[in-house]
């Protein structure tokens, strides 16, 4: 090739050697990707196949699995009282949420450490240890219950655990971590000159909040409560330990399919419905928060 | 990786390149000579750095070749062109001290250990940071970083130096300095360079050669002389320089001069044809600041008032208005001050004046 | 701020601290519990020993449970951090909407409910003889380390100066030495702190382990969750405060390295 500018060389003949780069470029995405996505083809997605078609080979036909949860009063049972629980954790894990993120913006140094320590360790903790811990502090003879007595609350021990009492404060106290988080996050990210200006308009505290703060820490809100929903729906330890007989939620109902009664396909089943369950949750909500913000906070 | 002789000259042959919806770069020639410092010169936008990074090898242009020396090196990956690069943002390995920064390149190709000292201590004494060879980047000032930046880029002594904008983090003082650093180390080694950047007054300075880019193409490549006297558009003598540029009807030519008429005046003026001809019709009159002067009493000239009078120092600047309401400006040394509202005739310098074609401004 | 104001203001700052207590708190019950002289659960003691801590530790069921879970753990936590970090490189490298989906895909694990993933590999462990196996049980805990490894990792990646790549890769070295000599300093905090998520992540995994430890790989938390469905002991509140401990010291270690680690911004960051 001469040093000429070549004009009428074919441009395919020109570009052929400059493409391999991209190539190059495409073939090292790819590898770098593949351990990682074949682990989860194998491991995760292909299992979740076969529990899929498992959920359709009951003998007595197709989709009995599915019909005959459907068709169950108890199984209706057990899903509405796992929904009303993570619904009600949620609320309640959302009106605690706020004034603790709140005063996490709020302090310093020292004092943030600290309170963010207290945020972060348990998150870290085995869900087990948190449960047992609330086991050993809500028993009949427990701190708890002896401590109400000493100052008079009550004369006889109360009945704290084994009950809706008892798996709510537990889920409670486990999911609170994953509301604080997002909330804190969103609320970090206000403009404080925003609040000034409110301020500097004549707006009352109250107003300022609830007109500039509040709608502003919103979308942290909706993100921490979607999350904590999402999670509550698929505990097992938790009410497991802490509940009482009439305490199922649909974990536990999908465990004892297995390891009690043996059929397979009902546990499928069950599993894929609770599965949708959650897909249609995230889905709503994800139109409405950027779930992104969710998961990095950690 | 390739190894060609020291000084050749690359050259770039129907390069194009499109993002997306954006034609970043027309295919377009250039030949930059062998140890010649080439500035390309352009706003935002105009594909200079795509150039530079097509020439690096980081981006692959979609038609046309790269060549360095002989060799077609389209195809290859930047480490195995021999390239040295100066980033705008230094791009200093934080986690390495400033003598480890420059040895990196001599790692890579394996130099014995003694050899390589030499050679480092050598980079560095050439930008004159000698004694720092230990300290962490961290603890050194913008200007000294962008020296360890040049250092590490020149001791693999590549066949092709790309320097992308790297002075534009430093202030103003900092950056005419390191001007005539980067203008003296390639004077004393001249290396095949391509220098990009946006500041007119760093590519007069620093260049053998400059290509001025606009809208993905070369407008035009010449000198740093060459193009502030002899612009071949409204565009290159606006983006170099102060300029006047006046409207006017080109008649023809006669004989060795090209006969033109102002807009909105009487008269016909002349101008001795340099270069390509202005074909007759609507065209532009290129006269810079210093090439007005005042015409004497009896001469011919055109009638305008002073407006505005700027000292700069040995400079005077003047802002007239001509009759007919264009507004230019007169650069004179020693000149005395006129009073705001007085009443000139100017005219320009029929050697430095030129002819332009006329085109729709920037 | 109005008087009214401030004392709204006060009187919220007062819950968030009441409710980061409440978070604290009740954890720290497991510890006394450990420590009580008597063989039945009393907080607070009346006495203190230390002798169910050498009753755990005499106990080879409890012992080997302990191990299980650290030999898992290990396990589970270098293989996630070798393939999340490849995972994160050529995340990096994708775009927009592939990257979403990718991203989508290692972070699905997390949103399926556990007693699902469980029960999934339940039945294909069983199928394949690794039920029951420290393998089997550290690749199954890897489903739910590798978001955090891959998420930590990408975001110390978004930190680095593409110009360093460049520049090395100027310079003349191959994509193995500028990993090696660029990218991996750069992305070791990232790393670091994903790791020791994996870690704490799989030694405390409960759910999945239920359902596929079996024998073999019985570990800590799964013996817990046995013994206190039987009943209370001492013993128990042992295990519990081992597993506490190990998280706590992994947690402090971590955010010790983070610190030491956050230096100035590389060069002037334009």
């Amino acid at each position: 090739m001469t040093a000429q500018g070549a004009t009428s060389q074919g441009d395919s003949a020109l570009t052929g050697p400059a493409r391999n780069q991209s190539t190059a470029r495409a073939l090292m995405t790819i590898g770098l990707l593949a351990p990682a996505l074949l682990f989860l083809a194998a491991w995760f997605l292909w299992p979740l196949v076969q529990l899929l078609m498992l959920s359709f080979s009951a003998p007595e036909g197709t989709f009995s699995a599915y019909v005959a949860l459907m068709e169950s009063s108890v199984f209706r049972a057990v899903f509405l009282n796992t929904l009303q629980l993570a619904l009600f954790v949620t609320v309640i894990c959302t009106l605690l949420a706020y004034p603790a993120a709140w005063l996490l913006t709020r302090v310093r140094g020292f004092w943030f450490s600290l309170a963010l320590y207290c945020v972060l360790v348990p998150f870290w903790i085995s869900v087990l240890v948190r449960t047992f811990s609330w086991m050993l502090l809500l028993e009949r003879n427990g701190p708890v219950n002896n401590f109400l007595i000493r100052i008079g609350a009550t004369d006889q021990p109360l009945r704290l655990l084994f009950n809706d009492f008892g798996v709510s404060l537990g889920m409670v106290h486990v999911l609170l971590p994953y509301a604080i988080l997002p909330v804190y996050a969103a609320m970090l990210k206000v403009d404080s000159r925003l609040l000034q200006a409110s301020d500097g308009l004549g707006a009352s505290g109250r107003t300022t909040f609830m007109r500039v703060f509040l709608p502003l820490t919103l979308p942290g809100v909706w993100a921490g409560a979607a999350f904590v929903f999402l999670l509550a729906l698929g505990f097992f330890i938790t009410p497991a330990l802490l509940g009482g007989p009439r305490n199922l939620t649909a974990a536990m109902l999908i465990d004892s399919f297995v390891n009690e009664r043996l059929v397979w396909p009902m546990a499928a089943a069950a599993s894929f419905i609770l599965l949708f369950i959650v897909l249609v949750v995230l889905l709503v909500v994800s139109r409405f928060v950027a779930l992104g913000q969710m998961v990095l906070a950690k | 990786m390739i190894r060609v002789l020291a000084s050749h000259g690359v050259a770039f042959r129907q390069v194009s390149k499109r993002f997306g919806s954006v034609q970043a770069l027309r295919p377009l020639d250039l030949d930059v000579l062998p140890g010649e410092f080439l500035t390309l010169l352009g706003p935002s936008g105009s594909g200079k750095t795509t150039l530079l990074n097509i020439a690096a090898g980081f981006l692959d242009p979609d038609g046309g070749r790269f060549l360095i020396g002989d060799r077609d090196v389209t195809a290859l990956p930047p480490r195995s062109r021999n390239i040295g690069m100066v980033f705008q943002n230094y791009a200093l390995f934080p986690h390495m001290d400033v003598f480890e920064n420059v040895a990196y390149g001599l790692r890579v190709r394996g130099v014995s250990a003694s050899d390589l000292r030499q050679r480092v201590e050598a980079a560095l004494a050439m930008v004159r940071l000698d004694e720092l060879g230990g300290r962490g980047i961290h603890q050194l000032s913008g200007g000294q970083q962008q020296r360890v930046a040049l250092a590490r880029a020149m001791v693999i002594e590549p066949d092709l130096l790309l320097m992308d904008e790297p002075l534009g983090a430093l202030d103003r003082q900092l950056r005419k300095h390191v001007q005539l650093e980067i203008r003296r180390l390639h004077v004393e080694e001249p290396r095949t360079t391509i220098y990009v950047t946006h500041d007119q007054e760093e590519a007069l300075v620093m260049s053998d050669r400059v290509a001025i880019m606009r809208d993905g193409r070369i407008e035009q490549i010449a000198t740093p002389a060459a193009l502030y006297e002899n612009p071949a558009n409204a565009y290159v003598a606006t983006f170099l320089g102060e300029s006047n540029l006046l409207p006017v009807q080109v008649l023809g030519t006669e004989g060795e001069q090209t006969a033109f008429s102002l807009e909105g005046y009487d008269g016909i003026h002349h101008l001795p044809r340099a270069g390509t001809d202005v074909p007759p019709g609507p065209a532009l009159l290129l006269a810079r600041p210093e090439t007005i002067r005042v015409a004497e009493l009896d001469a011919p000239g055109i009638g305008a008032m002073v407006e505005e009078t700027v000292y700069l120092g040995e400079l005077t600047a003047t802002r007239i208005r001509l009759a007919r309401g264009q507004q230019i400006w007169m650069r004179a040394m020693n000149a005395p001050p006129r009073a705001v509202g007085s009443e000139i005739r100017i005219k320009w310098d029929p050697v430095k004046a030129r002819l332009l074609a006329s085109e729709p401004t920037e | 701020m109005t008087g009214q104001t401030q004392s709204r203001a006060v009187v919220a700052q007062v819950a968030g601290a009441v409710v980061l207590a409440f978070l604290v708190m009740p954890i720290f019950a497991v510890v006394p519990a450990s420590l009580n002289d008597a063989s039945f659960i009393k907080i607070p003691p009346e006495t203190y020993s230390t002798r169910w801590y050498t009753q755990f530790f005499d106990d080879a069921t409890w012992v080997s449970a302990l191990l299980n879970s650290i030999k898992v753990a290990l396990l589970a936590t270098g293989f996630s951090v070798v393939l999340g970090t490849s995972a994160a490189l050529g995340i990096e490298r994708l775009p927009g909407t592939l990257r979403s989906l990718a991203v989508g895909l290692v972070l699905a694990p997390l949103i399926v409910p556990v007693i699902m993933i469980s029960i999934s590999l339940y039945y294909v462990t069983r199928s394949f003889g690794l039920y029951g196996t420290t393998i089997g049980l550290a690749l199954s805990h890897s489903l739910l380390c590798l978001p955090f490894v891959v998420l930590n990792v990408g975001v110390s990646l978004k930190r680095l100066d593409l110009n360093l790549v460049r520049a090395a890769e100027g310079l003349g070295a191959g994509p193995w030495r500028v990993f090696r000599t660029i990218t991996l300093p750069a992305i070791f905090p990232g790393l670091a702190g994903g790791g020791a998520f994996a870690f704490v992540t799989s030694f405390d995994e409960v759910v999945i382990s239920i359902f596929i430890a079996g024998y073999g790989a019985k570990t800590l938390p799964v013996k817990l969750w046995e013994q206190i469905r039987v009943e209370f002991t001492p013993v128990a509140a042992v295990g519990s405060t081992v597993i506490l401990g190990l998280t706590v010291i992994v947690f402090i270690l971590a955010r010790w390295s983070a610190a030491a680690s956050n230096r100035p911004a590389s060069g002037r960051d334009t």
